[in-house]
């Protein structure tokens, strides 16, 4: 499967859509001296009376915004995944979620998608601390397309909404026809032997496994779940009732990331079919270009393809 | 002071004291919640609700109503006490305080009930929170006011000195800060648990109209609020003095009673004095 290389990167490609949608309607944009990072700036150089920078401070900035979102109107709130979802997760916990604010987080350089920067940078336990909290729903696009329906959605969505984006560009995957919904997700790739969910960066090493799995005769099928909470639970029971068994794979800590919950879920279900999931286990990762600290830690089409073939021979072997 | 003005002083002040009263017979009746800090800001509160506040209790949703919000959200006994006198919801409700199911829950809660503007409790959050509510005022172009009241222990959260620059970065004239400076934070004398130095030095150095007053003072309580609302260009500070656990003499600047309840010996000897009049 050979994807053309995407332009720009998630966080960009988000923040373009929320410039778009400045046009027709009054959100405001909140951020932490991150801006040109974020590339919230864009939306600053054009509404700069609802953008409002509180400098390197995102307990407040967090805060305020959710002051701002009691008075009725919608902030989007734009920064890194570490600071978003750790230095002000009791913000957004007792504050956004607990009174159900339309505030929407856009936090870039989730997981390792910013290897460069190093682990005070990489938000790689995001998604357990963003999934754990009541009323908030947890999108994570993986391309351009995906990134600006992924804003739209979020906006559409009422309540707290947070949507995980990458620091580099990657891959097209979708055109611009493609649907996105809340509790959706999307079949990358048929197949019928194994499926691979993924989202984000994964669902690009997932295709990448499928493609080296084609060729020795196992047929993955790769399932993009942007839509982490809530998830698409009957479209990934359908995928594994055609093949079998399921990996999942993400960019995250191993324990309590969505791969530990869909464990969880077919457990409670009472589904039994051979099942994995890969993430870091149990380490931080560290600085280094991005293949290479993937490929370090295990987040790479060749340990996922591994751990594929184990899991397909153990669905033989129970027939 | 004229004749009527000095009256409505006096009606201020019996306000003040029957929000005493409830305070007191609201945390009795839950048997939990914080008297000390509740009782130091009724005299702030009372001026707010019964005095410079532009709120209607028969339409708390009013858009143009000026917005309160408790950062010290501990003390909610004294909001909770005020919304009731003044008809947001029954006086009997004040009973259910922190019980299964009711709207009075132990922090504030916005949406359960009428009066309340953001969730808060969590200390420095609330401050933060009405920085929003004062930069939504201004993009809805708004005339009303922003009232944001603390403690002075709460002023170790370091979230606070990022409101206050927020504050004065966005020249927030519609936001006035209330510091009830009791002196007393849970573990003792704010003096030895962290000791802030000049509040009004420190707002001041952050760009805040500062001013110094006597929070038990009813006129100059009355008064430090009416010019802060009016003030142009860049938010006020009002550093109120305060005696924690005022108006009780056995919980008057007392670190126990910043989180006890009275039992009943205590409770009929608060409420005599309450009732005596005592200041």
């Amino acid at each position: 499967m050979t994807l053309s290389a995407a332009p720009m990167p998630t966080r960009k490609a988000c923040s373009l859509r929320m410039v778009e949608r400045g046009q027709k309607s009054d959100f405001a944009v909140f951020e932490s001296d991150i801006g040109y990072s974020t590339y919230s700036y864009l939306f600053g150089e054009k509404y700069p009376e609802r953008y409002f920078n509180f400098g390197i401070a995102e307990v407040s900035t967090m805060a305020a915004a959710a002051g701002m979102a009691s008075s009725g109107r919608t902030v989007v709130i734009c920064g890194y995944g570490v600071f978003l979802t750790m230095r002000a997760l009791e913000i957004a916990r007792s504050f956004v979620c607990y009174p159900k604010l339309d505030v929407k987080i856009l936090s870039s350089h989730g997981g390792v998608t910013a290897a460069i920067d190093g682990v005070t940078h990489q938000a790689t336990e995001d998604i357990a601390f963003m999934t754990t909290l009541p009323n908030m729903k947890v999108l994570c696009p993986c391309d351009t397309v995906s990134a600006g329906a992924m804003f739209d959605l979020a906006m559409a969505t009422p309540g707290p909404v947070f949507v995980r984006l990458m620091r580099d560009p990657l891959f097209e995957l979708y055109g611009k026809e493609a649907e996105f919904r809340l509790g959706g997700s999307s079949i990358a790739r048929k197949g019928r032997d194994i499926t691979i969910a993924a989202y984000g960066d994964m669902v690009f090493e997932a295709l990448a496994t499928a493609d080296s799995l084609s060729g020795k005769g196992v047929e993955a099928e790769v399932m993009d779940l942007y839509s982490i909470k809530p998830l698409d639970m009957p479209g990934l029971l359908a995928s594994i009732e055609r093949t079998g068994a399921l990996l999942v794979v993400e960019n995250h800590q191993s324990r309590n990331g969505l791969g530990a919950f869909i464990g969880d879920s077919l457990a409670r279900a009472g589904v039994r079919v051979p099942y994995d999931h890969i993430g870091l286990e149990e380490t931080f990762a560290e600085s280094g270009d991005y293949r290479g600290v993937l490929e370090t830690y295990g987040l790479c089409s060749s340990h996922i393809e591994a751990v594929c073939r184990r899991l397909f021979a153990a669905k033989s072997d129970s027939r | 002071m004229s004749e009527n003005a000095a009256y409505r002083i006096k009606e201020l002040e019996a306000k003040a004291a029957q929000l005493r009263f409830h305070i007191v017979d609201m945390v009795y009746r839950a048997q939990s919640g914080h008297c000390g800090g509740s009782l130091s800001a009724a005299d702030i509160v009372a001026a707010l609700y019964f005095e410079v506040m532009n709120i209607d209790a028969s339409n708390p949703g009013w858009s143009e109503r000026d917005r309160f919000v408790l950062s010290k959200g501990h003390a909610c006994p004294v909001q909770y006490g005020a919304l009731a006198m003044k008809g947001f919801f029954p006086l009997e409700e004040l009973g259910t305080l922190r019980k299964l199911h009711s709207r009075l829950q132990g922090h504030p809660v916005a949406g359960k009930l009428p009066g309340i503007e953001v969730t808060s409790g969590s200390l420095g959050v609330g401050f933060c929170e009405a920085i929003g509510l004062a930069l939504d005022a201004k993009l809805r172009k708004g005339g009303w006011h922003v009232w944001a009241l603390l403690g002075d222990g709460e002023l170790n959260e370091g979230a606070v000195w990022e409101a206050a620059q927020a504050g004065a970065k966005f020249g927030l004239d519609n936001i006035t800060a209330i510091v009830d400076q009791n002196g007393l934070q849970n573990d003792g004398y704010c003096q030895d648990i962290m000791p802030s130095g000049s509040i009004a030095g420190k707002f001041r150095s952050f760009g805040w109209e500062t001013v110094e007053i006597d929070g038990h003072d009813m006129a100059a309580v009355v008064n430090a609020l009416r010019q802060a609302a009016g003030a142009g260009g860049q938010p006020t500070c009002i550093v109120a003095k305060t005696v924690k656990g005022k108006g009780v003499s056995f919980m008057e600047n007392k670190r126990e009673w910043h989180g006890k309840a009275p039992n009943e010996a205590e409770y009929a000897r608060a409420t005599l004095e309450l009732k005596g009049g005592r200041q």
